[in-house]
């Protein structure tokens, strides 16, 4: 993305008054929702504030925790160490288990237009997308098909809350969507801005004018 | 263009709006429906163009520069720029030498984030009561709580006034435990013109937007007072595979708000002192309290109620502070109760299921209780007592806003009657007998 264009992304959402992540009036976090939705083909996207958060949300979404197996063949040894903290051992082999427990991709400037080709080839219940190398700090998102990882993975990343209309109450009936251990794995709306304008230029080609050439 | 920008001015007070009706009776409103919107943070074109400027710099650079101006603006030995507070709790604890298993103590009454960092961790969240007067954590009630593993004490400078320190520093020091700071609402707080984040063996801290130093959405900072605790967290994360950082674009902005902090500091001070004569002057509502040397942040303001003062002690204090609340919020002060429930009540420490399966409880059965909020009697008390103002006092709010609170105050203190009649009517209950809020 060119400097002129993050710079006027960060302008208008400095413009707008609205920075924080639980500020009803944000449309960053839920645009870019949006966009990886529509782009994926998935029905849900959890936004979260690193590729680790997003590892996290992609299990705990599916109620597999400390003490659990997942067949998740392939994983390096940072996946894998952060697995082992949180207590869930991956193996390469489960005849048991049709798929593995989330597929994982990252995207950056080159490959942010492939995102509907390699969601499109995921199997997996829940798909990690590391948006960390477009370049704004850490961020990533968790595509699903299914609601509960969707609400599982909202309320890990607000200390059980699900969205901003039960925000701060933690419901009794919804018991076992309330996770545990609950985090901030929240995303800055500005992060998020820059992420959804990045991703929206990937798919045409740039067509510069004047100054830049 | 969307903007902040307010589109009217507030009118100067009236005292002739004093004596009309009251709002939830069908008066005008101290503060009128159109103008109340509190704006937070503030953000210049100083903001704009530090961002700006970040772009031609590498990230690690914003955010460690970022990070470095902060910690020596603190007074901390060592720092370690977070995505958030709550991760910035989580390594100032690992930092602080807390392993899987060991106890903390924390506050009964904080953020529940506090207690969640401690789960991060590993380790077992032990819950004391607090102090009747300060809402911190009461240095007797931890001293009771010490057991041999015990591994770290976490005050919470709550609202944005320095726990008692000095008692907390000295039981430590007797156990050879650590302190750890949560300063989450106590930027350029201090005690003796010591900063908050600077007195334990480390500290954590949330700069969320919302916080009296705001960054660009999320962030958060540990400080340590070893070289050796910065080592112990920077080491934790990367044999973990725990992805941690700030973003350079919220450090950026912080980069740019940290100049104007003291100038913030200073209006909310101003508002501070202004609102608390007033409440002090009605009776029925008082300041919070500040002790001699402390320095208050006011991230937030809690108001306590003296229905004796008013010839109400006859009604339950929680009835009359659910008639003032009614009364305040029609005036246009939107007061909030900022939680209802001890942190121990709340789902994920009655269920304690943590990680999965009770880790880490179950590695240390005998730290854990099944709580009731009457096991708090001071929290409960307080919670039944008080009300608070956030963004209202946090915003550098103009001085026409702030007498207009203060005259919001004056007016419902004034009608006792009106209180009395809504108590009567109304089917008040309990703070703790609603659903448990986070906020
Ligand atoms: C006392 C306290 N501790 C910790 C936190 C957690 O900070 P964060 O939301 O930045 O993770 C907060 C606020 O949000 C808080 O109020």
């Amino acid at each position: 993305m060119e400097l002129f264009d993050t710079a006027t992304v960060l302008t208008r959402v400095l413009t707008s008054g609205v920075v924080m992540s639980i500020e009803k009036n944000d449309r960053e976090l839920p645009g870019l929702e949006r966009l990886l939705t529509k782009r994926s083909g998935r029905a849900h996207a959890v936004l979260v504030n690193s590729r680790s958060a997003a590892v996290h949300s992609a299990l705990a979404g599916q109620g597999i925790g400390h003490g659990d197996t997942v067949h998740r063949p392939g994983l390096d040894a940072k996946d894998t160490a952060f697995l082992a903290w949180l207590g869930v051992r991956a193996v390469e082999e489960d005849p048991g288990a049709p798929a593995c427990a989330f597929d994982h991709i990252a995207l950056d400037a080159h490959t942010a237009h492939r995102l509907p080709e390699l969601a499109a080839g995921s199997t997996a219940p829940a798909l990690v997308v590391d948006l960390t190398p477009l370049g704004f700090g850490p961020a990533a998102a968790v595509l699903t098909d299914d609601p509960a990882i969707r609400s599982r993975a909202e309320r890990l990343k607000i200390f059980g809350a699900h969205d901003l209309r039960t925000m701060w109450t933690q419901e009794e009936d919804a018991a076992d969507l309330v996770p545990g251990v609950q985090f901030n794995y929240r995303l800055s709306p500005l992060v998020a801005a820059c992420v959804r304008m990045a991703l929206s230029q990937a798919v045409r080609p740039l067509t510069s004018t004047g100054a830049a050439q | 263009m969307i903007t902040d920008f307010p589109k009217s001015p507030l009118p100067l007070p009236d005292p002739a709006e004093l004596s009309g009706e009251l709002a939830a009776f069908g008066g005008g409103s101290i503060i009128p429906k159109e103008l109340r919107r509190t704006v937070f943070p503030v953000i210049t074109k100083e903001d704009v163009f530090t961002l700006m400027l970040a772009q031609r710099q590498t990230p690690e650079k914003v955010v460690a520069d970022f990070a470095e101006s902060y910690r020596a603006t603190v007074g901390a030995n060592f720092a370690l720029p977070t995505a958030s507070g709550t991760s910035s709790l989580h390594l100032a604890l690992v930092g602080a030498g807390v392993r899987p298993g060991d106890e903390v103590i924390v506050p009964a009454f904080t953020f529940i984030a506090t207690a969640q960092a401690v789960v991060a961790a590993h380790a077992v969240p032990v819950f004391v009561d607090i102090d009747p007067r300060t809402y911190c954590m009461d240095p007797a009630a931890a001293a009771a709580a010490v057991t041999e593993r015990t591994r770290a004490i976490m005050p919470v400078h709550v609202h944005g006034l320095p726990a008692d320190v000095p008692a907390l520093r000295a039981l430590a020091d007797r156990h050879g435990i650590a302190l750890v700071e949560d300063a989450s609402h106590a930027h350029s707080a201090s005690i003796g013109g010591q900063v908050a984040g600077s007195f334990g063996d480390a500290a954590g801290q949330s700069l969320m937007a919302d916080k009296n130093f705001p960054l660009g959405g999320e962030g958060g900072i540990a400080f340590f007072r070893t070289e050796e605790a910065h080592r112990r967290a920077a080491d934790y994360v990367r044999e973990h595979g725990i992805d941690y950082e700030m973003s350079w674009v919220a450090a950026a902005f912080g980069s740019g708000q940290l100049a104007r902090l003291p100038y913030y500091d200073a209006v909310r001070a101003r508002n501070a002192e202004l609102l608390g004569k007033a409440l002090d002057e009605t009776g029925l509502f008082a300041p919070p309290h500040v002790p001699e040397g402390h320095v208050h942040a006011y991230n937030m303001y809690r108001i306590g109620l003296r229905p004796e003062r008013v010839g109400l002690e006859d009604l339950p204090v929680w009835a009359v502070k659910e008639a003032v609340h009614e009364l305040l919020v029609a005036e246009g002060v939107p007061a909030r109760e900022w939680q209802n429930t001890p942190i121990p009540c709340h789902l994920p420490f009655r269920h304690r299921d943590g990680f999965g399966g009770g880790h880490p409880f179950t590695l240390n059965p005998s730290a854990v209780r099944d709580h009731r909020p009457g096991d708090f009697p001071v929290t409960v008390g307080m919670l039944e007592s008080t009300l608070v103002l956030c963004r209202e006092l946090r915003a550098p709010v103009e001085y026409e806003r702030a007498l207009r609170y203060a005259d919001a105050f004056r007016k419902v203190a004034a009608r006792p009657d009106a209180i009395r009649k809504l108590v009567a009517d109304g089917d008040y209950r309990r703070p703790y007998e609603k659903a448990a809020r986070l906020g």
